[in-house]
């Protein structure tokens, strides 16, 4: 079931711009676990994602990914309800590379931007996303399974490769 | 809800109700799920329902990973963030079972159909079910920066002790009522509201106390009516339970279809209750509860309604604050003195109202259905319709203006069911609306079970089959 090509250009094209993004795991013993995410970033080509999260506020879902490699990303635009889960059963933790470290300004910056529109201040985004920088983990994941995750009758539908 | 109570928690744990501010529909919550196999699933969740103290559901519309997960592995985790402060809560959540009638799935239903046209999503709502999680624990995430808490304009704790106290005394009914809207009103900061009273033969509500529908151009409010299950109102009726919509846009098909449907079909003249567009709504039944009867379910003694043009006006507390204000009106109103308990001996104090003067007013009646018009304007029908029929009959006849409660108990052409508070409720309802409407019939109070028909220009009656 694994791609052996990346994420299709509208994929990529809506991934690239700032999104609610949230994470889900299952422990070894199959009990899920969420969190959310503070930023996202795609590779050029397409073939690899990379989460950014609060390691102190989630260390259970951390943890969880790290023994399990077990993944699942939804993507959400606020202002539209479009949504695309992304899945992966061999996901990997690392700390943040100082690259991935500096992510997470803009895409807060772009987030904030998207929800004025919605009637959410600056100051309640900021007060949900904040953390410590030195928290800061990063989430790998390759695109195996992608689903769009739009409210309605179609939601969970496999998007073909 | 129905079921063992929750196991009881550590006393400083994180309950429920602290953080139901979560569960309004403001910030949609996430949910992870996971398979037999352990694959996890994460989604987006526009409505979380609260239930009780230990349980919550979500909306079923259609089946989809998060569904089948739950089926074949019932552990999830909810994660919800506070609208007001920022503060984020995971819940462990454990799958008991889907609902597709009753209570729970029909205020589920008219809350999503204000949420689901809120997000302009009208058109894919449809409730199959409501699942019902136990909530297994509660932890606050220790992320982020939550913002401190807004002050609110008013505390509802508060407001429900003093309203309740100012019930207490009430003299009648009408008095009841009265200080209920005045504790709406002052107490709880309520614009619009509506106490309505059940027709036990037909079923049908009717409303004796309103506030704030003066300029609605459709009358004070006194003698809308509406039928079990329609609006809000009439779904709070049928289904004992408390509805309440907090976003809502004139596109909701909830009320207005709903309207139309009943205005047109059962009595064009008699508006259906409520604002033209209101974005918030809240309807409490006032149940009743038989003390012979303790574990038995409350007999529906009335509706207390309140709406708002602003959205998110009434929230869970106040939801909590006005069931509370409704069971105590509900069991004042059981144990109000009976209005025809010392009429009988009593002699009626003459008259002393002075001769009719002026172009007469027509008083018609319609045999088919009691209404009445005054000069072709409806004014009232059923058997409030029928009292006033009997009272300018005697009163153009045989010249009375004093009457009894117990005489029209007794009366023969007044179909009167068996209770006594519903002709109670309709000689309030009859006054009422005849203060609303014209000034030169009226019916004043000169006692208890007694009351007089005071008439200030002739009547000419014209009876139609």
């Amino acid at each position: 079931m694994r791609r052996e090509r990346g994420l299709d250009e509208t994929v990529r094209r809506f991934l690239d711009r700032s999104l609610s993004v949230n994470a889900a795991t299952s422990d070894q013993d199959g009990r899920p676990l969420v969190a959310r995410a503070v930023a996202a970033r795609v590779s050029p080509d397409g073939g690899r994602l990379t989460v950014l999260i609060d390691g102190r506020a989630n260390a259970a879902l951390v943890a969880a990914v790290a023994g399990t490699g077990r993944l699942a990303v939804v993507f959400t635009e606020p202002s539209t309800h479009r949504s695309i889960q992304i899945k992966d059963d061999n996901a990997s933790v690392a700390a943040p590379t100082v690259e991935e470290s500096a992510l997470p300004g803009p895409y807060i910056d772009g987030f904030i931007a998207e929800l004025a529109g919605m009637g959410f201040t600056e100051a309640f985004v900021r007060a949900v996303m904040e953390f410590e920088p030195a928290d800061l983990v990063a989430l790998h994941l390759a695109p195996a399974d992608v689903f769009d995750q739009t409210p309605g009758p179609k939601a969970g539908e496999r998007i073909p490769a | 809800m129905s079921g063992p109570l929750p196991r009881p928690l550590p006393h400083d744990a994180l309950t429920l109700d602290a953080i139901r501010t979560c569960l309004e529909g403001v910030i949609p919550g996430t949910i992870a799920t996971a398979d037999a196999e352990g694959t996890p699933n994460v989604s987006q969740l526009s409505q979380v329902h609260y239930v009780d103290p230990g349980h919550i559901a979500l909306s079923y519309q259609f089946f989809n990973k998060t569904r089948a997960n739950i089926l074949a592995n019932p552990d999830a985790q909810l994660e919800v963030i506070d609208p007001a402060t920022g503060a984020q809560y995971r819940l462990r959540l454990a799958y008991l079972r889907t609902e597709t009638d009753g209570p729970l799935f029909e205020s589920m239903k008219a809350k999503l159909s204000g949420i689901a046209s809120h997000v302009g999503m009208a058109e894919v709502f449809r409730l199959r079910g409501a699942d019902l999680f136990r909530v297994v624990a509660i932890e606050a995430v220790p992320g982020g920066c939550p913002l401190p808490a807004p002050v609110r304009p008013r505390s509802l704790l508060s407001a429900v002790r003093r309203a309740c106290e100012g019930l207490r005394g009430a003299a009648d009914l009408s008095d009841l009522l009265d200080r209920a809207i005045a504790a709406l009103r002052d107490l709880f900061g309520v614009e619009h509201a509506l106490i309505l009273l059940p027709d036990t033969a037909s079923g049908r509500l009717f409303t004796v106390a309103a506030l704030g529908y003066e300029a609605s151009g459709r009358g004070s409010g006194i003698g809308w009516e509406v039928a079990p299950g329609d609006g809000v109102i009439g779904m709070a009726a049928r289904e004992r339970v408390p509805i309440r919509i907090t976003h809502m846009t004139t596109d909701v098909a909830y009320s207005m279809a709903m309207r139309e449907g009943t205005a047109a079909a059962v009595a064009r003249e008699i508006p259906f209750p409520g604002l033209d567009r209101p974005h918030s709504q809240l309807a409490v039944p006032i149940l009743a509860h038989n003390l012979t009867h303790p574990g038995a379910c409350g007999e529906l003694a009335g509706v207390l309604f309140v709406e708002s043009a602003q959205e998110m006006r009434f929230t869970y507390d106040d939801e909590d604050a006005l069931a509370t204000l409704a069971a105590q009106l509900g069991a004042l109103m059981r144990g109000l003195p009976p209005a025809h308990g010392a009429e009988v001996e009593e002699v009626p104090t003459p008259a002393v109202t002075p001769p009719a003067i002026g172009d007469p007013i027509i008083v018609r009646h319609y045999a088919s259905d009691d209404s009445v018009f005054l000069d072709h304007d409806y004014l009232i029908k059923g058997v409030a319709g029928a009292i006033l029929w009997k009272l300018v009959r005697d009163h153009t006849a045989l010249g009375r203006t004093d009457f009894t409660n117990r005489e029209l108990r007794l009366a023969p052409d007044i179909p009167l069911p068996d209770f006594a508070e519903n002709l109670e409720a309709r000689l309030i309802l009859l006054q009422r609306r005849l203060a609303d409407r014209c000034g030169c019939l009226s019916i004043e109070k000169t006692g208890r079970g007694r009351f007089r028909l005071v008439v200030e220009k002739p009547l000419r009656l014209e009876e139609m089959s």
